[in-house]
């Protein structure tokens, strides 16, 4: 057993005819630091949720940490998306009811952790993100960078093997994006949390381990 | 587990204030159904009680007189055993074996003639002398009732002491009526009493049969009951027994069913108000449910099961619920509270000052038990409307909801 992530000749094929991805056969081993790229339409966002168990495929197989994924057991995708994997999105997707803390706590709730326990744990990386003055600011009365620190503590919460960024500084000046990255790695490195960002900002691709490119559902390099 | 449940409830509850104002209408919908359904059945339940009251305090509620069935048109009378099978009926503290029959006056005044064991008028029948004592047994004495002495005494001058002559008619051979004459002495005459018995002239049975020439048994048995609230079990055993049984219990029976039925009605109507009451809350948790499209999908993104989703939806739905109900159960105390103080006045000028005795106490009771009832049907309705937009939330595309196309 590799840990990791693998996909073998995964396809994905909308119902209205459209075909996403193509004979997607990608390795990314534990730990790495990985950029996709690709126009858009290129089959990103289509990769990344098959990933994160919030898509199925058509074709192929996805083996993560070298179990095959049952994407027609809802059980495994729901195991797969508490415990397995953690999202980073573009918008920061915080809940805007809850306070900094709450949000990072908030995936804990689904995984039947005490109150106590999830509050320390979400103040731990609150203070690893370098946010723990802000625990109880609302989304709102924070900046989009440090709302993404946030969104980062709470995707590393449930302890994920793996990481799914998708365009994590899209919304963010160059400077922030700067810091949002180097976070990114600084928890890559201390935690050897693999990493897959989706970006198109080929400058910000270029500080990570590699880079795999789509093209029309195809991986090219 | 637990520690999961009231999570999600506190974060339903937060969900809620954040929509307070939009939460608060939804509140009063169905609080609006709930008093409807509790104040009709307060109201209802207040008439009825008074109903039932005003006969009881206005009847012989636990006298309970027993005839024969009638079986294939022939009716058949009562025999001695018969009558002691019914003396072993639980509550049954005396009974009073009799027949009626009729004479006449010589004036043509029509008699009904109740043949009772004269000692037994008292105790068993209830009835007491207004002047006058009661007829000695095998004597050829009467006693009237209130309304056939007044008569009496207008239209043709008999008094307590008098000896009148009473008529009785027989058949001859070839079938032609013959009028006997039977010299009667009236020894008493019994209080008014509003009922069937002010009309009854009361003779001895054994007296009775004397008169007639013959024994024919009896077609009533009077049955008297200790407890009030024992009547309708009497009345049920007795009726086991193959004989037809009236009283005044027939006219609770007439009250229940009426407002039964007319409660079957009201209900209906309250119902309405319930359902739209479930129908806004429904539509508030729809567009929760639109609003919250992205909050929901990222919910699911961090690993909240179907289950989950479904869960926070209803147990906002349970919010409004209980809110509603115990909002709802204020408003009909408050309507019972309006009803027994600035109705009640009204309905009895209405009805007319005789009826307001019979509004003594309140017009509306509201009971806990009903207030607990209208406390679960919010919260069920709550819960019935929440099916919808539960699954709806479950049913979108993580994905697509992240994104917000949804």
């Amino acid at each position: 057993m590799t840990a990791g992530i693998e996909t073998e000749s995964l396809g994905k094929e909308y119902g209205n005819g459209v075909v996403a991805l193509r004979n997607v056969t990608v390795s990314v081993e534990q730990g790495e630091f990985v950029a996709l790229v690709g126009r858009s339409g290129s089959g990103k966002s289509t990769l990344m949720n098959i990933l994160g168990g919030l898509d199925h495929p058509t074709q192929g197989s996805v083996i993560i940490n070298g179990k095959v994924v049952r994407y027609t057991d809802r059980r495994t995708l729901i195991d797969l998306r508490r415990n397995t994997v953690g999202f980073i999105f573009q918008q920061f997707n915080l809940l805007s009811a809850l306070n900094a803390a709450e949000n990072v706590e908030y995936p804990l709730l689904f995984n039947y952790l005490p109150k106590d326990g999830r509050r320390k744990r979400a103040l731990y990386l609150l203070s690893l993100v370098g946010l723990e003055e802000r625990a109880e600011h609302l989304p709102h009365q924070l900046s989009g960078g440090e709302q993404q620190r946030v969104a980062i503590a709470r995707a590393l919460v449930a302890e994920p093997s793996v990481i799914l960024a998708d365009e994590p500084t899209g919304n963010l000046d160059s400077k922030t994006s700067a810091e949002i990255y180097q976070l990114m790695r600084e928890v890559n490195e201390q935690r050897k949390v693999t990493f897959i960002i989706v970006t198109h900002e080929r400058e910000l691709a270029s500080y990570c381990d590699r880079t795999i490119e789509l093209r029309d559902g195809v991986v090219l390099s | 587990m637990i520690v999961k449940e009231a999570d999600l409830l506190r974060l339903s509850a937060r969900q809620l204030v954040k929509k307070r104002l939009r939460v608060a209408l939804t509140v009063l919908g169905i609080a609006i159904g709930v008093a409807a359904v509790i104040g009709i059945v307060a109201l209802s339940d207040g008439i009825r009680y008074q109903a039932i009251e005003t006969i009881r305090s206005q009847s012989d509620l636990t006298l309970i007189e027993v005839h024969p069935s009638t079986q294939d048109g022939v009716s058949q009378l009562i025999t001695g055993s018969r009558v002691e099978s019914l003396r072993s009926i639980p509550h049954v503290t005396g009974l009073s074996p009799a027949f009626t029959d009729s004479y006449s006056t010589r004036k043509q005044t029509f008699l009904q003639i109740l043949a009772v064991d004269g000692n037994e008028i008292g105790p068993v029948l209830h009835l007491t002398l207004a002047s006058g004592r009661m007829p000695e047994p095998g004597a050829p004495e009467v006693v009237f009732g209130a309304d056939i002495k007044d008569k009496l005494q207008r239209n043709e001058g008999i008094r307590i002491g008098d000896v009148f002559m009473a008529l009785v008619r027989e058949y001859n051979e070839t079938g032609m009526p013959v009028d006997r004459q039977v010299p009667l002495s009236v020894a008493g005459a019994l209080t008014d009493r509003d009922d069937k018995f002010d009309q009854y002239v009361f003779i001895d049975r054994g007296t009775a049969v004397r008169i007639r020439g013959e024994d024919r048994g009896y077609d009533t048995v009077f049955v008297r009951v200790d407890d009030p609230d024992a009547v309708f079990a009497v009345v049920d055993s007795i009726t086991a027994q193959g004989f037809t049984v009236t009283g005044a219990f027939e006219q609770i029976e007439a009250v229940n069913r009426f407002m039964d039925a007319l409660l079957i009605v009201f209900m209906l109507f309250a119902a309405f108000a319930l359902v739209v009451g479930g129908l806004m809350i429904t539509t508030t948790m729809i567009t929760s449910v639109y609003e919250r499209t992205r909050e929901l999908g990222i919910t699911m993104a961090v690993g909240a099961s179907e289950h989950d989703v479904i869960r926070m939806v209803l147990y906002e739905c349970l919010l409004i619920g209980v809110i509603g109900g115990i909002v709802g159960d204020l408003v009909g105390l408050l309507f019972t509270a309006i009803i027994n103080t600035v109705g009640k006045p009204w309905i009895i000028a209405r009805l007319g000052p005789e009826f307001s005795t019979i509004f003594g106490s309140e017009i509306a009771k509201l009971s806990p038990a009903m207030m607990v009832a209208g406390l679960l049907i919010a919260v069920l309705f709550s819960l019935i409307a929440g099916i919808y937009p539960a699954i709806k939330a479950t049913r979108m595309n993580p994905v697509d909801a992240i994104r917000g196309l949804q």
